[in-house]
């Protein structure tokens, strides 16, 4: 400027028209708006309205002018929370203010007050990892992920639930039975067979274990779910005849999978002790075995009725962690339980009657032999793999595999027929490719994956007893 | 007081005499590097276009912004991708420095290569001033290395492909290839120690080579006889009638260049009075309206268009396709062709061709009727290159296939 001005003396020899003053001072001028605008933008961010209008929504419950006053007068300011844990930066409660208080119920969004969360204060556990949403963001369109670059839009509020999955990953959670449900058809419907999840599974489809994260879209999946090829044309996955409550169920799970690394604090309750799992437990240790409920049940062990009155929790606990100890001379095993497995037991007790006890017996508590365990386990690992996915339930075949001899997938009931049980293992362990009824047509989509190194020694003797128990009776002199 | 504060700072006389004019660029550190008088013909645009002078405030620009950016940025990959992320939401000024830190990267890529186009149509890199086109050369290298290694920096999913396109170009190159990406990642693949390696030659190794050629080119601008005359001129071999060459003489003081070799360097040719201006002011306001359009530009842009940030880097999670950047999709096409001959030998011989151009030229005119083949030449090269980086970025989809760039979903631009 001070040249620009100093331009204005004209000295002897110089000849020169000089409009470039002039045009020095007008870009002067332009550079100082520009600069303007820049700092005007910066100064007034979309946040800081939000707030003022939280402060004046506070200001009415303040008893008098002054009050009130120095409520709106609050200086705004970014709130953010900072989860090491979580390796997240949650800004959410800059402009939803009214998280925490509950004054606020019923209050405008986005000042709200957020009903029972209490058990997950937002200081410990923010709101993306539940909501979704790009916690950095401090405007609305970005903080909510529906911006270009951000895979985790908030997710649609009836599919919230679905995240307390990625650390309930075991057992029931209350309030969400869809993600039991959809872990356990994921589990009984084979998906293992084609998909990896935490490094157990096969290599036909995708790796699941971060499904949640990188396809975090409910309704694409449940679409999926209802028909593969209707969202993916070439996939070869089969149709499953899903239910749409199934596939919604599987849809829960699926978002719950985001493999979101977190520290011991947020996994170390990753079960719920609520009473439906401690009935599980109850089952699956077979303690009707021994214990009976209301004169139901075993009787080598005391009646279970009412135990929780005649002793403490407290009690309780030390004596599955040592039976011996606590009560002198009981021939009760020391189970291998965690504290969360124990308390889930105890509760389950003080509420567990008689006809719990029938349920669990015709469940079929029953003594086996270990050839009949052996059949047993290989059904369940047969489960486990994914096995039953391809094979069928009951490996009774029926997938479609197009082009390959028969146009299926092959059931394996009459397997102990055609193959020697060393050539059946060998099979598993090494993967086979199946023989094209036209060779001209494109390769069979399904193969036979190598199962070396996931299927232990083990699963694999039973998984073979299982196929042989399958043969029919009275068909062996068949070929 | 004030004033012999002020004096003690200016010493000249007052620039309202022309002695004091001179003494004004004469006595000050920051001015001295210009001529006391310039020739009028050289201030007009049309001689250079100022491009140099726009290059040189793009580069005070991104020395500024990038200053302000590395107070905010931490070289790893856990933080340096969230660091974006608060620039964009909580830093105050956040978006403006990194969108004007950005932009006037891009620009200066486009300024310096238009400055090299128009000192090759003006023959300016002719005697006496090949080696000065040679320093130039090497700046449009540690532009574009600056760009390139800048653009790792966010740590986003198109930093983090570009520049894994990018080392892998410079892998296939042949015997030196590999070990220059090792030593440039600081392993195999794309990582920790690529990031912090990127960082330090980003932020400190380059900005100081760069800092000091330029130091070199503009001081070599005055010793090689100031700016190039016009092509255009008359008669270019022998000197304008009107200025008439100083004799080298005993009785005259020349400084200290003078002492040392007994003569100027080259013959000071003192142009007539009504060819040449003071420098101050006629030179320095229109420098400074160089700059204030220069910046002007460079907020405009920031304020229109934010820095692209795509997702947080993830090594498994290939894009396809993954893209270079832009001004390297030339000779990512080229690669497409043909690693060896046509992505690395090609531009290797351009690159030397360009370096050593003042040295093999044997023409003397300036002319642009006398250099028709040298000029159809570069236009040819020049439109070649402009054309492979347009299909690069423009018609090349998944897989490097070709697509249509108004086919929907399938291309994509890096």
């Amino acid at each position: 400027m001070v040249l620009g001005l100093a331009v204005g003396q004209r000295h002897r020899g110089d000849r020169m028209r000089d409009w470039a003053r002039l045009v020095f001072f007008l870009l002067c001028l332009a550079n100082m708006v520009l600069l303007g605008l820049a700092l005007a933008r910066a100064a007034r961010p979309g946040w800081a309205a939000y707030q003022r209008s939280y402060h004046r929504l506070e200001a009415q419950y303040e008893p008098d002018a002054a009050a009130k006053a120095a409520v709106e007068g609050t200086p705004v300011a970014i709130a953010q929370i900072i989860l090491p844990g979580l390796q997240r930066v949650d800004r959410c409660t800059t402009c939803h203010q009214g998280v925490e208080n509950p004054a606020m119920k019923g209050a405008p969004e986005p000042f709200s007050y957020h009903p029972g969360i209490s058990r997950h204060p937002p200081s410990r556990f923010g709101c993306t990892i539940c909501h979704g949403g790009q916690g950095l963001a401090t405007d609305l369109a970005a903080a909510h992920g529906r911006v270009p670059h951000w895979p985790q839009p908030l997710l649609p509020s009836e599919y919230v639930r679905a995240s307390c999955g990625q650390c309930h990953t075991k057992g029931d959670v209350p309030g969400v039975p869809e993600l039991a449900e959809g872990r356990h058809l994921f589990d009984s419907h084979g998906c293992r067979g084609c998909h990896r999840l935490r490094g157990v599974g096969g290599t036909i489809g995708p790796d699941l274990s971060r499904e949640g994260a990188t396809r975090r879209d409910p309704a694409w999946l449940e679409r999926h779910f209802l028909d593969p090829r209707a969202v993916s044309p070439n996939s070869v996955m089969p149709n499953f005849h899903f239910t749409p409550g199934q596939a919604k169920e599987l849809t829960y799970y699926m978002l719950s999978l985001t493999g979101e690394e977190m520290s011991s604090y947020y996994t170390s309750e990753s079960v719920i002790p609520s009473v439906p799992y401690g009935r599980e437990l109850f089952a699956r240790k077979d303690c009707i075995a021994c214990h009976s409920i209301g004169g139901v049940g075993g009787k080598s062990g005391p009646d279970l009725e009412g135990v929780t009155r005649r002793h403490s929790a407290r009690w309780l606990d030390e004596h599955f962690v040592n039976p011996k100890l606590v009560s002198p001379g009981s021939t009760m095993p020391a189970y291998d339980l965690t504290a969360d497995e124990r308390t889930a037991l105890i509760r389950f007790m003080a509420v567990a009657t008689g006809k719990d006890a029938e349920a669990l017996l015709a469940g079929g508590a029953k003594s086996l032999t270990p050839e009949e365990a052996a059949v047993e386990a290989g059904a369940r690992a047969f489960v486990h793999y994914g096995c039953v996915g391809c094979h069928g339930q009951g490996a009774a075949g029926g997938v479609a595999n197009p082009n390959s001899q028969g146009g299926q997938v092959p059931s394996l009931i009459h397997v102990a027929d055609d193959y020697k049980k060393s050539e059946v293992m060998a099979i598993i362990l090494d993967g086979k490719t199946p023989a094209m009824a036209n060779p001209s047509k494109p390769a069979p989509p399904l193969t036979m994956p190598s199962w070396k190194g996931t299927v232990n020694e083990e699963d694999l003797h039973n998984i073979v007893e299982y196929l042989w128990s399958l043969k029919p009776r009275g068909e062996s002199s068949r070929w | 007081m004030l004033k012999s504060i002020l004096r003690s700072i200016f010493r000249g006389d007052p620039p309202s005499t022309r002695k004091g004019r001179s003494e004004l660029v004469f006595y000050n550190f920051w001015l001295h590097i210009h001529p006391a008088k310039v020739r009028k013909e050289h201030l007009r645009l049309r001689h250079t276009g100022y491009l140099g002078f726009v290059s040189f405030f793009l580069l005070l620009i991104l020395g500024v912004t990038g200053l302000a950016l590395m107070f905010y940025y931490h070289p790893y990959p856990a933080r340096a991708y969230q660091d974006m992320k608060d620039l964009q939401f909580v830093v105050f000024l956040g978006p403006f420095l990194r969108n004007m830190h950005r932009w006037a990267g891009q620009l200066l890529v486009v300024a310096v290569f238009l400055h090299l186009c128009r000192v090759f149509y003006a023959g300016a890199y002719k005697e006496p001033r090949q080696f000065n086109w040679v320093v130039g050369v090497l700046l449009l290298f540690l532009v574009l290395t600056l760009s390139f290694t800048g653009y790792l920096l966010p740590w986003d999913q198109k930093a983090f492909w570009a520049i894994t396109v990018g080392t892998n170009i410079v892998a296939s190159a042949p015997l030196v290839g590999p070990v220059v990406k090792v030593l440039l990642l600081g392993g195999h693949t794309l990582g920790t120690q690529a990031l912090l390696r990127f960082y330090v030659l980003h932020v400190a190794v380059l900005p100081g080579l760069a800092a000091a050629l330029v130091m070199v080119h503009l001081w070599r601008i005055r010793k090689d006889g100031g700016l190039a005359p016009s092509p255009f001129q008359p008669e270019e071999s022998s000197p304008p009638a009107r200025e008439r060459p100083i004799p080298s003489s005993p009785e005259k003081t020349y400084g200290l260049m003078g002492i040392v070799t007994g003569k100027p360097a080259f013959e000071v040719l003192v142009p007539e009075e009504e060819e040449a201006v003071f420098s101050y002011p006629y030179a320095f306001l229109r420098e400074g309206i160089a700059f204030l359009a220069t910046s002007a530009a460079v907020m405009a842009l920031a304020l229109l268009y934010n820095a692209p940030l795509s997702e947080v880097a993830d090594p498994s999670k290939t894009p396809n396709p993954a893209k270079a950047p832009w001004y390297f999709l030339g000779i990512q096409e080229l690669v497409s062709h043909s690693p060896a001959l046509s992505g690395i030998l090609l531009p290797s011989l351009l690159v030397l061709a360009l370096l050593l151009l003042p040295y093999y030229d044997g023409n003397p005119s300036r002319r642009p009727k006398d250099r028709l083949l040298a000029l159809s030449l570069f236009a040819l090269v020049v439109l070649a290159y402009l054309v492979l980086l347009l299909i690069g970025l423009y018609f090349r989809g998944a897989g490097w296939s070709w697509v249509w760039p108004w086919a929907k979903g399938t291309g994509g631009t890096a």
